[in-house]
């Protein structure tokens, strides 16, 4: 069943044709691992879902409905949840508050935006959700986000995009900077994801991990999708030269030769 | 949380550390001159407290969003002399008048946020300028003197700066207005979920953005509501001394900030407390009258105002850095 569904999708930002064709398809419990080397238009592609900016041209189904996605509460009420490179967190509020940035709890709610919060509902989910994701012994809700290390804010980030049930989470290079161990905790977030039935995008540099947790391999290069492989029909060496493009250039002098 | 880390987290809160040292100024003027604590001088003390007071609610608002606006000073200055050259050149209603003050500075905080927010300027530079440009109207339209101030008894002058006795202290209504803003305030940056936006933009605007808070609506407000306090504040002073100056808060948008700071709202963003700043506001008032009553000479009165200001944010600095240790 397919959840996600881009076509042709394109962003220019000047002169730089950041996404000249993008097309590809997310089903259902699925994950997909996005590669490609710097520039090649990844976090591009993903903010362009994710509504952080609008796109030049292209078309967005999620469920087989044709969809626009101006902004960022879009991409949230369609279902799809990203958490960015450049960290997701506010520093300076506590992990529950985080948790609900955006849509948080409240009583008196004809009150709009000077709605008072509902404190007790806010920690009560922010513990019951941190007990979920197994991290509740370490970490109180109620302590600053400042406080974390980077693994744990990858996990508070992770599991903000699971509490809502989305659809599709997406992950831009979750596991920079973090230690072995935290590394190995996203991992098994993604895995975990998976299982509860959601589909994962995750863009990472690290091809190890994308054989051991993604279903499907899509790669760009230069805003461009140019190679999309089963993970059982391929191995690390192949994705490898795709990536850099290796492969390509061998082809060329073949067919030159020829 | 333990009630023991609760504890030990609010005694490292700047707000504490601020309080502790508001006492401490309190207990050395109060012992140098016994004159401080008088009836006299604390209704003194509390005449002035409010104006600058309200307009560093609004500035915390804005400082913990991330941003802040030097252009109060002078907004305090013209939205006065506007109100008075309507009524008295342009047989203009009091009331009227008054409302034409205010919209006056929501354009001008609709102006400032929408160039820092739109098009991408820092706050520091655009409301330097804009100061420049209201600073420089009132001057213009006023020729440079001070207009007499509306000082007919009425509604108006009741609400602004109308007086009461409690036993032997002499209060104004504008204690009210900055006690009610004050409770609004706390309520709003503490409890309301618009505090939680405000906070979370001036911590990490993109991720507040992500998450789908409008973070520049939420700022050209917060810059709409400071110059609509600055302007506010400007006519209770007008109203008090019967007087519209043209340079009347000069200085203000500095000892404003200075208020804010010193309560522990972090100049960089995220972090604010309208506590704090209550007290920051009672800090700076009382350590400008105690130290004429101590009997320093009035020109080394900003060394002494500067060193206690430095005094204070070095201890929050020192607390903060312990407490990211511990
Ligand atoms: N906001 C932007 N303004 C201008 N150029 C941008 C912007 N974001 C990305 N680009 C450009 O678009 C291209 C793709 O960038 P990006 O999507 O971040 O790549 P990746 O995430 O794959 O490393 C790069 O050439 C980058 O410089
Ligand atoms: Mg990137």
């Amino acid at each position: 069943m397919e959840v996600l569904r881009l076509q042709n999708l394109q962003k220019s930002f000047g002169s730089v044709r950041a996404l000249k064709s993008a097309s590809f398809t997310l089903d259902e419990g699925e994950v997909v691992a996005l590669l490609g080397d710097n520039g090649a238009g990844k976090s591009t592609l993903i903010k362009a879902i994710s509504g952080v900016f609008s796109i030049d041209r292209g078309e967005i189904y999620v469920r087989g409905q044709k969809v626009s996605i101006r902004s960022t509460r879009d991409a949230m009420d369609l279902g799809i949840e990203t958490i960015h490179q450049d960290t997701s967190l506010a520093p300076d509020l506590s992990i529950a508050r985080n948790l609900f940035l955006g849509r948080e709890p409240v009583n008196l709610k004809w009150l709009g935006v000077f709605a008072p919060l509902d404190l007790a509902k806010l920690r009560d989910a922010a513990s019951a959700l941190l007990k979920r994701v197994g991290i509740s012994k370490k970490l109180d809700a109620d302590a600053l986000v400042s406080t974390l290390s980077g693994g744990e804010r990858q996990s508070i980030a992770i599991s903000r995009a699971m509490q809502f049930a989305a659809k599709v989470i997406i992950l831009d290079e979750p596991t920079n900077n973090l230690g072995v161990e935290e590394t190995h905790g996203v991992l098994r977030f993604v895995k975990e994801v998976r299982a509860a039935g959601h589909s994962v995008l995750l863009i990472t540099h690290n091809i190890h991990h994308v054989f051991q947790v993604a279903d499907r391999i899509i790669v760009m290069r230069r805003g461009e999708i140019v190679a999309e492989q089963t993970v059982a029909d391929t191995d690390l060496l192949t994705v490898e030269s795709i990536i850099t493009g290796a492969d390509m250039s061998a082809l060329l002098k073949e067919t030159r030769a020829k | 949380m333990p009630v023991g880390k609760r504890r030990s987290s609010l005694i490292r809160s700047p707000q504490f550390s601020s309080l502790i040292m508001f006492i401490v100024l309190l207990a050395v003027f109060a012992i140098a001159d016994a004159n401080f604590l008088s009836p006299l001088n604390i209704s003194n003390m509390m005449a002035f407290l409010p104006e600058l007071g309200i307009i560093a609610l609004g500035m915390t608002l804005l400082l913990t969003a991330g941003e802040f606006d030097l252009s109060v000073g002078a907004v305090f200055g013209l939205a006065p002399v506007v109100v008075m050259l309507l009524v008295q050149n342009g047989q203009v209603d009091i009331g009227v008048a008054l409302l034409a003050g205010l919209l006056l500075c929501v354009a001008i905080g609709a102006i400032n946020g929408l160039i820092v927010t739109k098009i991408g300027i820092s706050s520091f530079l655009v409301t330097l300028s804009m100061l420049l440009v209201v600073r420089g109207a009132a001057l213009y339209i006023t020729q440079g003197f001070p207009l007499k101030s509306w000082d007919q008894p009425g509604f108006f002058v009741t609400l602004l700066a109308g007086s009461f006795n409690i036993g032997s202290f002499r209060f104004y209504t504008s204690l009210w207005w900055f006690v009610g803003l004050s409770l609004l305030a706390i309520y709003v940056l503490r409890y309301a979920k618009l505090g939680n936006w405000i906070s979370a933009i001036g911590s990490n605007r993109n991720a507040a953005v992500a998450r789908g808070v409008p973070a520049d609506a939420v700022k050209i407000w917060l810059f709409i509501l400071t110059s609509v306090l600055a302007g506010l504040a400007g006519m209770i002073s007008a109203f008090r001394i019967s007087a519209a100056s043209p340079v009347a808060g000069t200085g203000y948008e500095l000892e404003v900030i200075a208020m804010v700071v010193v309560g522990g709202t972090a100049l960089t963003g995220g972090r604010g407390t309208i506590l704090g700043t209550i007290v920051g506001a009672l800090m700076l008032r009382s350590i400008r009258n105690g130290i004429v009553l101590i009997g320093v000479p009035g020109l080394a009165y900003n060394i002494f105002v500067g060193v206690i200001i430095l005094a204070m944010l070095i201890l929050h600095a020192l607390l903060q850095k312990n407490a990211a240790r511990s």
